[in-house]
């Protein structure tokens, strides 16, 4: 289990979240000999076994397979047990589909209640893959009921969260559930934070390399060290930090076979080539990267990322996006920068509207004609129905950066080469001052924002402690730093996170961050999410 | 002293004392025991009483019905009611655990009744054969009975709480027995009751069980046994013989314990166990008391008695007292037996000289100094053992007077005694009349007391004693305002509600829920109704709306929620019980139910959803359905085989395609569709004339390219004119597919043809992407800008030119970063060196 991340770091105690979520596994697989593990698909399962354990999301959709498969074992006069445990509840629209398929009796139903995923020291996810889409194309708000059980049992386990803000419209509801869970089932206020003590150990551990036939995975969490270092930089300033450390491994070795060396130095340098093997992982990843980046199209596609985001070029960015249509390039990358478009001018004129679609339609297929129709529904691609406010909101926030420098940087900017993620702009305010003083400005961007208080904490008389899009925790009184949870609804970004880290390490910084999310994705995911072809 | 008069009342029997303190002299009238059936519950419990229709009495002027009546300990009337059952004879009477009294009738029948005289439904039938057999005898335990038929048949429940009656082996005897036993299930072998019987002539005790009968005692006994009684654990057996001897042995009749004369050889009325060491045997007029030794105790009495046995000791009942007959404590002995120089009865000495102000105190404790600690345990245990509060109290006070020169005594021992006196003295008050000893408490547990109080309706005592003793108050409170809901049939659900309110608020995390359940039980659904609004759970408050009928109510509660899983519960319950118009109304009204509704059935109820949609006129997503279904036919190709031109499909989308016409917000989906149909048509054509099955379901723009690369420009020509393609997107579809099929040839004709509409760019990159330099260089001096110029000769290589190009476009910026580009080549490197020094760019490196 050498890929797992380590926590031993993490502020709050995530350890015992993951241990939790261990032992509830065992259980369920308790005493099972010869386990073989299957994805489920709607394809049969082919296997001598004659126990069959489901664990499975309880939506309603995927009890398909289940009930094809036992259907499929009926007719072919099979005799299995089955076992169905739903991630993290059963749910009454789940077993519903197996009442109408007249499956209920033959399934033994449990629970296996993950509702929580650690990713990182400082990362934790629900892992709601489709929760952007479900809420904002199908109106299944499932997600949201989740996020806040979630938080609510983290407060179980560290604590009330005394204070809590939250901007748009799924955050707040998710503020209001959460407080309603509190009215139902308190979390008693005098059950102590358990704030782990962030003393820094790094154990020199080496990632060992899974050989699955050709492909190769590399783990990329805080365990690696290297990566730690690196995962955060631009990627322009990746190679150069690489190339500087090889050079001084390199010197080392020089010195190492020129000049007599004493055996502690002689220990220090093997230490060092211990590191050696990720430095030449990381290389080689660095180096497979660049390929991308350095692409004209990679390169192009920023460009103009930026000239969308700059809002000053309209036809510029049209002809663009057209043109990548007419020349069939990948759709969820047309789609990437359809949306910001889209976004950022609140809508496209009718006629661009309805030729863009029509292009997408006669490029791609008909078939699409459902994806566009959910990016309609979701608010991505849409008619323009207002006035965009996007200029107004990008100089109040400062979200174009100009002469920034990505190797030293000194805003969060620098993660996306001059353009400060707007998400994380809030946090930053949320942080500094609450929201009272950008009020103004969030009234301008889509979505209610909330400010509460909740259970007073006794311990920590005052002060004033916050949160990102969601939740605060409290200013211990040994000196170390207060927590802050901030919650993404719909998904967070490695380079969100990327500028997350950096304010957490800026000086004068009051609070330790960890972000919750309901799924790690980028640009592509999460288009993709919103793809949906027809037939 | 003080001290003499209390062991005054204490009887010597072999080394022990006992002692009968009244507990409560009766507050009945006119209950002659002598004229009843009585039945007194262990714990401090209730009695029974009931006339005796085996006995004939006198009436005095009442009524000839007989009734049953309840009262506490202290003769408190509790409740009554007439005795009207049909069934024979009253055969036994007795309270089990749970405080129900039970009644066998002669044919078999068990009445149960609560502390409030109220019939427990239903009535219990021991069968058949008892009741062709009729009952003769019984005998009951803690929760259950054995009843002996006329035919010396025998019958068991054992256990009330699943009352079903199992038959016990016959024990093959002609007469009926002397005497019948039981040993409770706890205390046997096999887990099951074994009845012990003393027959007729046959000196030996037959035990009954369901699979068997053994015969015990054989050899041990010298003649039949006419009276038993089990002790309390079930190891010993006390009986009385044929020839007026108290025999004890035990249970299996393997040894003799203690064998006494008594004075006569009449059977005993009653015989019973005091404590686990001594017997009391009950004439008419005496109770003697035997020990192990020594001679026994004689106790007159001019009136009957009932012996009520507990677990240390008889409580004995009397027309005008209820006593407790028990053996004195050891640490009340060491403090008040004449003559005690015990440091206990020292301490308690002390105190009382304190009290005086005598220097006697000082003294006293000095000479007990070593052993103070044992002295104050010793008063704090006297204490608890009082019923008299005067006496606990000075008991108390020396133990803490004891205390305060002890530093190494358990602080909260005399603290944890006043709680538990202050407990027991609450329930002993005659009101309540539960006069429970401190044993008999701790073996009860406070909780089984807070039910009992609970069920006599003592709710406010047994509030009292929860909160005082810390615990959950829910309970009570539960019951309660349940008892109140079922007493209250007059007051009205407003009134009703405001008291449950103040008093459920009490309690945090109550389950009002639970008590609107009840309401709804008792048929005040508007209450329940009420009630379940204050339920916080909204888990618990959803279901139970639905089951009251206020779904409406529900989905909007379980919405609010944000619970989803409730929002479906409350969907299915409402799908499954209205008519589907009036649940599309339902749903409509209410986004959240809609949408999970229309999820749920976009996945299974496919054909159902249309219905939805067209009853509340959203034609667009029923277009949307069928446009769907229509690549069903893809996926399965049976459904397609055989018909020409795809005839079903474009059918479905020709369908979708006049939906979507009906609302003008949808003419680009209609458009499409229309598109789509026509496309499917052409390309059916296509695979036709070509032979080739591959350009159904491909894109219009994949339709063209294909058509090009397969050389068939005028199949290709005609999509473009039926789908009105642009020429910009003519243009870069035919540069592409030429370059697939590296035609470079027409490719340079295509370019010639007249000038593109969107520039060369697409000539130089579709080169450049099959690199083909050569062909490149033919279109690249054609573009327009020169920065673009630059970058395309920079992208084959063409260091010289890129630069030229670039300099045109005086970029500094582009020369930076093409200078970039050919960071390996150093003499391309100075190039752009030397180029941004001649345009003096600064910053650009």
């Amino acid at each position: 289990m050498a890929q797992i991340p380590n926590l031993d770091n993490a502020p709050i105690n995530l350890i015992s979240i993951r241990e939790q979520s261990q032992k509830e596994l065992i259980n369920i697989l308790k005493n099972e000999h010869g386990v073989e593990l299957r994805h489920l698909s709607a394809d049969h399962i082919q296997t001598d076994c004659t126990k069959v354990v489901y664990l499975v999301r309880s939506q309603p959709n995927l009890m398909r397979h289940i009930c094809s498969n036992i259907h499929h074992d009926e007719s072919k006069g099979l005799q299995r047990e089955y076992h169905v445990y739903f991630v993290p509840r059963r749910t009454v629209v789940c077993e519903k589909v197996l009442e109408e398929e007249k499956l209920h009796n033959m399934v033994t139903i449990g629970e296996y209640p993950l509702y929580i995923v650690p990713m990182d020291e400082d990362v934790l996810s629900f892992e709601l893959d489709l929760a952007y889409k479900e809420c904002q194309v199908d109106g299944d708000t499932s997600s949201l009921w989740h996020i806040a059980k979630a938080i609510h049992k983290l407060e179980f386990s560290f604590g009330v969260i005394p204070n809590l803000r939250a901007k748009g419209k799924a955050s707040v509801r998710v503020a209001d559930i959460l407080n309603r869970m509190q009215a139902e089932e308190p979390v008693n206020s005098s059950d102590f934070l358990n704030i782990k003590n962030g003393s820094i150990e790094l154990d020199a551990s080496i990632m060992g390399l899974q050989q699955e036939g050709k492909k190769t995975k590399v783990p990329l969490n805080s365990s690696d060290k290297l990566f730690k270092e690196i995962r955060d930089l631009n990627f322009e300033v990746v190679v150069q930090i690489l190339r500087q450390k090889a050079t001084s491994m390199k010197q080392d070795y020089t010195e190492m076979t020129t000049t007599s060396q004493s055996v502690s130095e002689l220990k220090d340098f093997v230490k060092k080539l211990n590191s050696l093997p990720e430095i030449t992982r990381h290389i080689n990843l660095a180096q497979h990267l660049t390929t991308f980046t350095s692409k004209p199209s990679f390169m192009g596609q920023l460009d103009m990322e930026h000239t969308i985001v700059e809002s000053q070029s309209y036809d510029i960015c049209f002809d663009y996006i057209e043109e990548l249509i007419h020349k069939q390039e990948p759709l969820t990358t047309v789609l990437r920068l359809l949306i910001l478009f889209s976004v950022t001018n609140s809508g496209l004129p009718k006629k661009h509207f309805d030729y863009l679609r029509r292009e997408l339609l006669h490029s791609y297929g008909f078939e699409h004609i459902t994806t566009l129709n959910n990016l309609e529904k979701a608010g991505l691609f849409k008619k323009q129905e207002s006035r965009s406010n996007w200029l107004t909101i990008k100089r109040a926030l400062q979200l174009v950066v100009e002469d920034t420098d990505t190797a030293n940087p000194n805003d969060i900017s620098y993660v996306f080469s001059g353009y400060a993620p707007l998400s994380i702009r809030l946090i930053q305010h949320a942080i500094r001052s609450g929201w009272r003083p950008v009020e103004e400005i969030l009234k301008l961007l889509p979505g209610p924002h909330l400010e509460t208080k909740r259970g007073a904490f006794s311990n920590s008389p005052s002060f004033d402690s916050l949160s990102g899009v969601s939740t605060g925790i409290a200013k211990v009184p040994d000196g170390r730093r207060a927590l802050v949870l901030v919650v993404f609804v719909g998904g967070v970004t490695f380079a969100e996170i990327s500028a997350l880290r950096f304010l957490c390490s800026q000086e004068g910084m009051a609070y330790d961050l960890i972000i919750a999310t309901t799924k790690i994705v980028n640009g592509q995911t999460l288009v993709e999410t919103f793809m949906e072809k027809l037939g | 002293m003080a001290n003499v008069s209390v062991a005054a009342e204490w009887q010597l029997l072999y080394n022990r004392y006992y002692r009968k303190p009244e507990l409560y002299p009766m507050r009945w009238k006119h209950v002659d025991l002598a004229r009843h059936k009585v039945a007194g519950a262990p714990f401090g419990g209730p009695v029974a009483v009931i006339r005796d229709d085996s006995k004939i009495v006198q009436l005095h002027a009442e009524s000839a019905l007989r009734k049953l009546r309840l009262f506490n300990s202290a003769g408190h009337p509790l409740a009554d009611a007439v005795w009207r059952h049909p069934g024979g004879r009253l055969i036994g009477m007795s309270w089990n655990d749970d405080l129900t009294l039970v009644c066998v009738v002669q044919d078999g029948t068990i009445y149960r009744y609560d502390l409030h005289a109220q019939l427990v439904e239903p009535n219990i039938s021991m069968g058949k054969e008892c009741f062709e057999q009729n009952v003769a005898d019984c005998a009951f335990w803690g929760n259950g009975v054995v009843c002996i038929t006329e035919q010396n048949q025998l019958f068991c429940i054992p256990d009330f709480r699943n009352p079903k009656p199992v038959p016990l082996a016959d024990p093959m005897i002609d007469e009926p027995p002397r005497c019948i036993a039981v040993i409770e299930p706890q205390y046997t072998m096999s887990g099951n009751v074994e009845v012990l019987l003393g027959v007729a002539d046959d000196p030996v005790v037959l035990v009954v069980e369901e699979d068997g009968v053994q015969r015990l005692g054989e050899g041990l006994l010298r003649g039949p046994l006419q009276k038993m009684v089990v002790s309390r654990d079930g190891k010993w057996l006390a009986s009385f013989t044929h020839d007026g001897r108290l025999l004890v042995t035990t249970s299996d009749l393997t040894g003799i314990i203690i064998e006494r004369e008594c004075e006569s050889s009449l059977p005993p009325e009653q015989i019973a166990w005091c404590g686990m060491d001594a017997v009391l045997l009950y004439w008419d007029d005496m109770l003697l008391m035997m020990g192990p030794d020594g001679d026994p105790v004689h106790y007159l009495y001019d009136e009957p008695i009932i012996l009520i046995p507990e677990c240390d000791g008889v409580r004995i009942l009397s027309n005008t007292s209820m006593e407790f007959l028990q053996r004195v404590p050891d640490s009340t002995v060491s403090i008040f037996t004449i003559g005690s120089t015990s440091p206990a009865a020292l301490l308690y000495d002390a105190l009382d000289h304190f009290d005086r102000r005598s220097a006697k105190a000082d003294e006293n404790l000095r000479l007990i100094k070593p052993s103070l600690p044992e002295a104050v345990e010793a008063c704090v245990d006297a204490s608890g053992h009082e019923f008299d509060v005067s006496r606990q109290r000075t008991l108390l006070r020396a133990a803490s007077y004891g205390q305060a020169f002890c530093s190494n005594f358990q602080r909260d021992r005399i603290q944890e005694m006043c709680k538990i006196l202050r407990v027991l003295n609450a329930v002993r008050n005659p009101e309540i009349g539960i006069p429970l000893s401190i044993q008999q408490y701790k073996l009860l547990s406070p909780s089984v007391l807070i039910g009992r109080l609970i069920n006599a309706h003592r709710h406010l005592l047994a509030l009292r004693i929860s909160e005082y003793l810390g615990m959950n108050q829910e309970v009570v409170i539960m019951h309660w305002a349940c008892s109140k809901i079922t007493a209250s049939l007059s007051i009205p659900d407003a009134t009703l509600l405001d008291i449950l309110l103040d008093k459920l608020k009490l309690c945090k995390g109550i389950s009002y829920a639970a008590v609107a359940a009840h309401a709804d039980k008792n048929g005040r659904r508007k209450l329940a109704a009420m009630l379940v609004d204050h339920e916080p759970r909204s888990s618990k408050q959803v279901p139970l709306l639905l089951s009251i009928g206020e779904e409406d109510t529900a989905l909007m509660k379980a919405t609010e929620s944000g619970d989803i899983d409730l929002v479906y519960l409350v969907l299915f319950h409402i799908w499954q019980k209205r008519q589907s118009l009036e649940f599309f109304g339902t749903i409509q009204a209410r986004p959240l139910a809609r949408d999970l509704f229309i999820t749920y059935a976009r996945c299974y109820k496919h054909e159902y959803l249309k219905d939805f949609f067209l009853s509340t006129g959203q034609l667009q997503d029923v277009a949307f359905l069928l446009w769907k279904e229509s690549w069903e036919f893809v996926k399965n190709p049976m459904a397609s085989k055989g018909s020409p031109l795809h005839g079903p499909r474009i059918k479905l989308i020709e369908k979708a395609q006049s939906l979507f016409a009906e609302t003008k917000e949808h003419v680009f989906e209609s458009k499409a569709a229309e598109e789509h149909a026509k496309l499917l048509r052409i390309q059916h054509e296509l695979e036709v004339t070509t032979k080739q099955a591959i350009f159904v379901d491909s894109s219009i723009s994949d339709t063209i390219r294909t058509c090009i690369v397969l050389g068939n420009h005028r199949a290709a020509m005609r999509v473009k004119t039926e789908f009105k393609v642009s020429e910009k997107r003519w243009y870069w579809l035919k540069v592409f597919a030429l370059a697939t099929i590296k035609d470079w040839v027409a490719l340079e004709k295509f370019s010639k043809e007249k000038r593109p509409p969107i520039g060369y760019r697409p000539f130089v990159e579709a080169c450049i992407e099959a690199d083909e330099k050569a062909e490149a260089i033919k279109y690249i001096p054609k573009l327009a800008d020169p920065r673009e110029r630059a970058e395309s000769y920079a992208r084959i290589g063409l260091v010289k030119e890129a630069a030229d190009a670039a300099s045109q476009a005086k970029d500094g910026e582009l020369l930076g970063r093409l200078k970039l580009t050919f960071a390996q080549n150093a003499a391309a490197s100075s190039i752009f060196d030397t180029l941004r020094d001649r345009l003096s760019f600064p910053g650009a490196s």
